[in-house]
């Protein structure tokens, strides 16, 4: 009887705790009327934190009936989209409006994650960005992201040393490397250690734009576009690779650049150790910013260079907004998209924090090119900066081609032929899965 | 009374064992299966047009075609054996000494379990900027103020991978010793007193009597380091992201890059389900050899 009674009474308890403890995490669900309000945003944290908050201040006083709930996830792009996708995955109410890198639209879209905007976002409307950014954001006739920033590869330059040595902008690639050898040799007989070139060489998304850009500027190219095959083994390719193996990497950039992303390799330029750099348009607040750079003033920049007989190509980079098609507050959530890349905050972030805009009339205004005098020369480029390969599986393609190239320009004994066969292979077997 | 006493007995032994029971089918059996069941199907979440196709074994053997997979198992295992074999020994010279009685031991007990309790995002995040191209430590070490002869260590493949060998070696070591430690402690002071009358060296006592003696102790210590190696993850995240020419990408990171980057749930489980049967396989073996040496033991 004794036993009886203690073995339902543990079996009752110990059921009441594994329920209780099933239901807890559920219980936080329930609290909506707060919630009606409510936007959730998930961000990276800015290289601006002031200018944002500034804004979220503006938009919360034009709208003090919505609160942004900002979710600020990592500042890599790999490991942002690792976040965003685990949480759209799981068909979260808990995001409502996002960030997009430029390579994730067509992934997002298939994938079911954003929501067509084709109702919200006006031809008229598109009409004012500039047509690289729309592209990007559209996939099989429908858009899904509205551009708030625009990238693209550009060249920062030390203008002090190249004039001293009587150079202008080098126009191609052994320009370059010729420049840069002979402003590192005199200058370290002079006791001032400098490299020749930094730029993002580690395994991860920045090498694939790095290397498109070497390759394409050589006249190659990732796919080829009337096959629709990898074309990564093409002559043109490979020599773009085997010259940053052989004549940038521990000739003219420190055997470093291997393991950097963009900040570390900014960080040799603005600590005056680098010639020449290869970034994205935010640099050029920061490398003028005599707080935080030691070039403050002297830097300069140009379009990237390219090999002989063949023209400069920038890798298209930038930012979109989305909406998340598990939403509950879509409507709301186009509000705060609009708001953020209407003509006016764009130039807010354009004069304040150097961000390059999606809207093509900021280009000819005013006070942002005072801010910006550089967006003037580099419209250009931005304008006919190309994307990477534009399919749902980019992801996968990347890897390869980041392991691709990580081995190539690693080891200067690596058969890059034969590695460029194994990934072109394995690139082709992916891309024939969406066909 | 309907029942027995042993009936109601197991009655009871039953009820005791449901809770748990459930627990662990919820948060180890259902998960563990479930994988399994998505290791079976092609799952592409940015093509959700194919659907959920079963294709049985598919996955597996695209998985022993796949060259990428094959170099990082062996870089897994390649890292298990050094890591694994180092702790072992470096937690052995640790236990050893942290054993001794000495003026300040506690200080020194607590001071070896630091490296341990520092969770393992952080220490990478150290190591990191310890093997620093510009500013690491071990360039200063070597070189001083030779700032133009600093190496990039992390740009290195051979050296990348003994890099995060060389950080996890540190942060697990104490680990190791911690568990040896304990088995020290159970070894009777006497039987060192007789080996001492009977005229044994120090090193006749340490084959002798403390090695065959530890020798549980070790096994646990090296089963739950293999184990703990095998689902290596955080170090390659933060130092290498699997790079400098894919030289330290291992098999939990291959496959978080094709479930949670690439959203191939189908493939990435079948990665899983692989590092599952490697770990599993090898703690049977060690849980056997266990075994049977806690039976000599008692004979």
């Amino acid at each position: 009887m004794k036993v009886d009674k203690l073995m339902w009474k543990s079996f009752f308890l110990w059921s009441l705790l594994t329920l209780l403890m099933l239901l807890f995490p559920l219980s936080s669900c329930t609290n909506k009327e707060h919630a009606q309000k409510t936007l959730k945003f998930v961000t990276w944290k800015p290289n601006q934190p002031a200018v944002w908050e500034e804004i979220y201040r503006i938009f919360e006083e034009e709208h003090p009936d919505i609160h942004i709930e900002r979710e600020v996830g990592p500042h890599s792009s790999t490991a942002f989209h690792d976040l965003l996708t685990q949480k759209l995955k799981n068909k979260s109410t808990d995001v409502d409006v996002f960030f997009m890198d430029v390579v994730w639209p067509p992934e997002f879209a298939a994938a079911g994650w954003a929501l067509p905007l084709d109702a919200l976002f006006s031809q008229d409307r598109q009409e004012q960005f500039l047509q690289s950014t729309i592209l990007a954001n559209t996939y099989e006739d429908h858009i899904y992201g509205v551009p708030l920033f625009i990238d693209s590869g550009v060249l920062y330059y030390r203008k002090d040393l190249l004039e001293k040595y009587g150079f202008n902008a080098p126009e191609t690639w052994l320009e370059m490397v010729s420049q840069a050898q002979k402003i590192v040799m005199e200058e370290s007989e002079q006791g001032n250690e400098i490299y020749g070139f930094s730029g993002q060489f580690k395994q991860y998304e920045g090498l694939v734009c790095n290397m498109m850009e070497f390759i394409m500027s050589n006249d190659g190219s990732f796919i080829n576009n009337d096959t629709g095959k990898s074309n990564i083994t093409g002559e043109r390719a490979i020599e773009a690779v085997r010259f940053v193996r052989d004549s940038l990497i521990e000739k003219t950039a420190p055997r470093g650049v291997l393991t950097y992303q963009e900040p570390e390799s900014l960080d040799l330029f603005i600590q005056g150790k680098a010639v020449f750099h290869r970034n994205w348009p935010y640099a050029w607040e920061i490398s003028n910013n005599p707080s935080k750079s030691r070039v403050a003033g002297k830097v300069g920049i140009a379009r990237l260079p390219h090999f002989e007989g063949s023209q400069s190509y920038a890798a298209l980079g930038g930012w979109q907004l989305g909406i998340s098609t598990f939403s509950e507050k879509k409507e709301l959530a186009w509000k705060f998209v609009e708001f953020l890349t209407s003509q006016r905050i764009q130039k807010l972030f354009a004069v304040k924090s150097g961000k390059a805009p999606t809207w093509k009339a900021l280009y000819n205004d005013e006070d942002v090119l005072k801010a910006n005098p550089h967006f003037k020369s580099m419209k250009n480029v931005f304008l006919t900066a190309y994307p990477r390969p534009l399919t749902p599986l980019y992801p996968s393609i990347s890897n390869i081609l980041q392991r691709y190239f990580s081995k190539a320009i690693s080891n200067t004994d690596t058969d890059i032929k034969k590695e460029a066969e194994d990934a072109s292979q394995e690139i082709d077997r992916i891309l024939s899965m969406t066909q | 009374m309907p029942f027995s006493l042993i009936t109601r007995e197991r009655f009871f032994g039953v009820g005791l064992i449901i809770p748990t029971l459930l627990f662990v089918s919820l948060f180890a059996f259902y998960p563990i299966l479930y994988s399994m069941f998505l290791s079976m199907h092609r799952i592409l979440l940015s093509l959700p047009g194919l659907g959920r196709e079963f294709v049985w074994f598919d996955n597996y053997i695209e998985l022993f075609h796949d060259k990428v997979a094959l170099h990082s198992t062996i870089n897994t295992f390649l890292f298990v054996a050094l890591t694994t074999g180092f702790e072992i020994l470096f937690g052995l010279v640790i236990a050893l000494v942290i054993h001794e009685r000495f003026r300040g031991r506690g200080l020194v007990r607590a001071a070896v379990l630091v490296p341990w309790a520092i969770p393992t995002v952080v220490a990478s995040q150290m190591w990191r900027f310890i093997f620093n191209d510009k500013y690491g430590l071990v360039n200063f070490i070597f070189y001083g103020n030779h700032v133009r002869s600093y190496t990039a260590w992390l740009a290195d493949p051979f050296f990348a991978f003994g890099a995060i060998v060389i950080a996890d070696v540190w942060k697990t070591s104490s680990f190791a010793a911690l568990l040896i430690l304990a088995g020290l402690q159970i070894i009777p002071d006497d039987v060192y007193e007789a080996a001492r009358i009977d005229g044994a060296s120090t090193w006749q006592q340490f084959t002798r009597i403390t090695l065959p003696l530890i020798k549980p102790a070790l096994l646990i210590a090296l089963l739950f380091r293999t184990m703990d190696a095998f689902r290596v993850f955080d170090l390659v995240y933060i130092m290498t992201q699997g790079g400098p020419a894919d030289s330290t990408n291992v098999l939990q990171f291959y496959g978080y890059k094709k479930m949670f980057a690439e959203g191939l749930m189908g493939y990435g489980s079948t990665i899983s389900v692989l590092v599952f049967f490697l770990t599993f396989t090898i703690s049977l073996l060690y849980i056997r050899m266990i075994g049977s040496g806690l039976m000599r033991e008692e004979a």
